[in-house]
């Protein structure tokens, strides 16, 4: 009996697999192209012509669009009570951005470093499940949770600490009548809201540091503040970043968060929902998302320079 | 003389696991001391328990006669260089080196000169501001070195310090380590699980077994006078001889070692047997013959006519060489 050292094709299968080995390139292209046309055109493509709107101006006569490039546009963004708009929302992204990180960390730490078996999973599970919930559902909840007659105020008055709610909504710029009509409560519910986007990261970066650097560092005769700040903190980096730029351009672009809880006082993403619905100045609304856009170059760009990505 | 380091019937049990069972060790202050033993034998867990990242379940631990037992690693005058080298990938090389100091307060110029006289005592001048990710791993190595040593530590630990470097390497860093250690005078404890590594490098060694120490003395005594089978075998493998074979063999009814290198051929002797195993080693070449139903290795020198296998050879050795050992 002859015995021979290939085989011959079976079918498309091994046609297929035969084509791919030979034609590396040709796998790659069918993989890669589909989800390329889909962001490069339907996505980056849309994102360009929005950009693009910016340069136009309204008459302001007929409210039309004049389809002539201009800095009107740009002109009219700088106003002043549009710059309040945009650094309330600024303001109101880093100290969500802020809380988060901090209140992320312990958790992302434990998650990391102790959590093993069924308490990984009770950690994937618990910072999950709120995201599986509907966005407005979990909106609408924290604004019966702050109202005036919800479960904190009556929480606060039954442990006879109504009196630091009290002395919290006096807070001058963020308080207000009650938590849910403050800057305070938007606050909270965005901090709530954008959580899980900061543990995540935090815990994969936190995940890749090994228990002998930090060894290391104790062995060296560091404390475990100092462990912390030279080691553990610069390590996990960027995933805080990676963290960051969610919870901070998710603030950045969100509208449906101050509208239901907080002041009147609009937001970016409230702006350009009422520029480009009501008020019909879609160039405007388009110079509007410009803003979050440039706003997170600059951060990336502060960041790398500040060496936040020199662990990666 | 104080001893540097010196371990009390010290236990580190995880559940109903034993990795250091009622361990008595003192290890002389300059000394070069190895932990020898296969994995999960215990060694490694005695050289937390002396970096203090174990905690010892009981018994007691000093290091120059003072109890460690509360005092946290970044209190003990003990350096590690650890398997991994753990270097921070964020820091050049000098800071990494400088790091001991730095959390010590020490300020920046003083801090940077003595790290860059550390450097160049392991060879790494010119190679300050290099990341560790640019380094070879030899490098790392030396980098880690420099980073323990410059704390000035009573005692330095190595975790299996040549395990991930390659032959040639492995052999100039033993060289390398053993001078730096009898420069510097400090006691330096190092962990292998090669046994040529611990002969070679150390003045004293302990072999462990499944948590307990099996035999403490210097290299010659461990291999010439092992006190077990399992040290016997595992320093050098050598030919372990049941008590009735013993006796044929002109010694005690006790069990006994011979070491392959003393087994020669000749005419007439008292193992002889077929070839059942011709191993070529280059240097040397190990043959293995069936004798009185006992496996016995010999290492004949290169140039020796090789017996075929299958065929009869006969061996012996000096009566010296057989050495009768305690227990079984």
């Amino acid at each position: 009996m002859t015995s021979r050292a290939t085989i011959a094709p079976r079918g498309l299968a091994d046609r297929l697999t035969a084509l791919f080995w030979r034609r590396p390139n040709l796998l790659l292209v069918l993989l890669v192209s589909p989800p390329l046309i889909w962001l490069g055109v339907v996505y980056l493509g849309s994102l360009a012509a929005l950009l693009l709107q910016s340069f136009y101006a309204i008459d302001p006569m007929s409210g039309l669009i004049i389809p002539e490039f201009t800095l009107k546009t740009y002109g009219d963004l700088l106003r002043i009570s549009n710059l309040y708009i945009i650094q309330r929302t600024l303001l109101m992204a880093v100290a969500v951005t802020v809380a988060s990180a901090v209140m992320a960390f312990p958790v992302a730490y434990f998650a990391a470093r102790y959590a093993k078996g069924r308490w990984k999973a009770a950690f994937y599970l618990g910072v999950m499940l709120p995201l599986w919930s509907s966005y407005l559902v979990k909106v609408y909840a924290w604004k019966l949770i702050l109202a005036k007659e919800g479960i904190i105020t009556w929480a606060a008055t039954a442990t006879h600490t109504k009196g630091l709610v009290d002395a919290a909504l006096a807070l001058p710029g963020v308080g207000g009548n009650s938590l849910s009509t403050s800057f305070l409560g938007t606050f909270i519910v965005f901090t709530y809201v954008w959580l899980p986007y900061m543990i995540l990261p935090m815990q994969a970066a936190l995940e890749r540091v090994p228990q002998s650097m930090i060894e290391a560092s104790a062995d060296l005769g560091a404390t475990s503040g100092q462990t912390f700040r030279a080691v553990t903190l610069p390590l996990a980096m960027p995933g805080i970043i990676a963290g960051s730029i969610f919870t901070f351009s998710l603030t950045l672009g969100d509208y449906i968060i101050p509208q239901i809880i907080g002041t009147s006082a609009s937001f970016i993403g409230m702006a350009v929902y009422q520029l480009q619905g009501t008020a019909g100045n879609v160039p405007l609304a388009a110079a509007f998302a410009v803003v979050p856009i440039v706003i997170m170059l600059a951060y990336l760009t502060a960041a790398k320079r500040a060496g936040a990505f020199d662990a990666l | 003389m104080t001893d540097a380091v010196e371990f009390r019937a010290v236990s580190r049990h995880y559940g109903s696991t034993r990795a250091v069972d009622a361990v008595d060790l003192t290890i002389a202050e300059g000394a070069f001391f190895a932990m020898l033993g296969p994995s999960g034998s215990g060694k490694t867990t005695c050289l937390r328990l002396i970096s203090g990242f174990e905690k010892p379940s009981g018994g007691a631990i000093r290091i120059f006669g003072e109890d460690v037992s509360s005092t946290p690693p970044h209190l003990r005058q003990v350096n590690t260089v650890f398997q991994d080298y753990a270097l921070f990938p964020h820091m050049t090389v000098l800071d990494n080196v400088a790091y001991g100091l730095m959390v010590k307060g020490m300020g920046r110029n003083a801090r940077y000169a003595k790290a860059e006289a550390m450097l160049d005592l392991v060879h790494l001048d010119g190679f300050a501001t290099r990341k560790p990710a640019q380094l070879s791993g030899g490098q790392r190595q030396r980098v880690a070195l420099a980073r323990a040593l410059v704390n000035e530590p009573r005692v330095l630990l190595l975790d299996e310090p040549l395990g991930a470097l390659d032959l040639k390497l492995r052999e100039a860093m033993q060289d390398e380590l053993k001078s730096l250690q009898r420069r510097l005078g400090i006691t330096f404890i190092f962990v292998t699980h090669d046994q040529s590594e611990a002969l070679s490098m150390a003045d004293s060694l302990a072999v462990f077994n499944a948590g307990k120490i099996a035999q403490i003395g210097t290299p010659s005594q461990i291999y010439s006078h092992p006190k077990t089978r399992f040290v016997a075998d595992f320093v050098g493998s050598s030919n372990i001889l049941p008590p009735t074979l013993t006796q044929t063999l002109g010694g005690p009814a006790r069990w006994s070692s011979l070491r392959p290198e003393a087994l020669r051929v000749a005419e007439n002797g008292p193992l002889t047997g077929p070839v059942t195993a011709l191993r070529y080693l280059g240097a040397t070449t190990r043959v293995t013959i069936m004798a009185q139903g006992q496996e016995v290795a010999a290492m004949l020198p290169a140039g020796a006519a090789l017996p075929q296998q299958g065929h009869p050879l006969t061996l012996t050795f000096d009566p010296a060489a057989l050495h009768v050992m305690d227990e079984a």
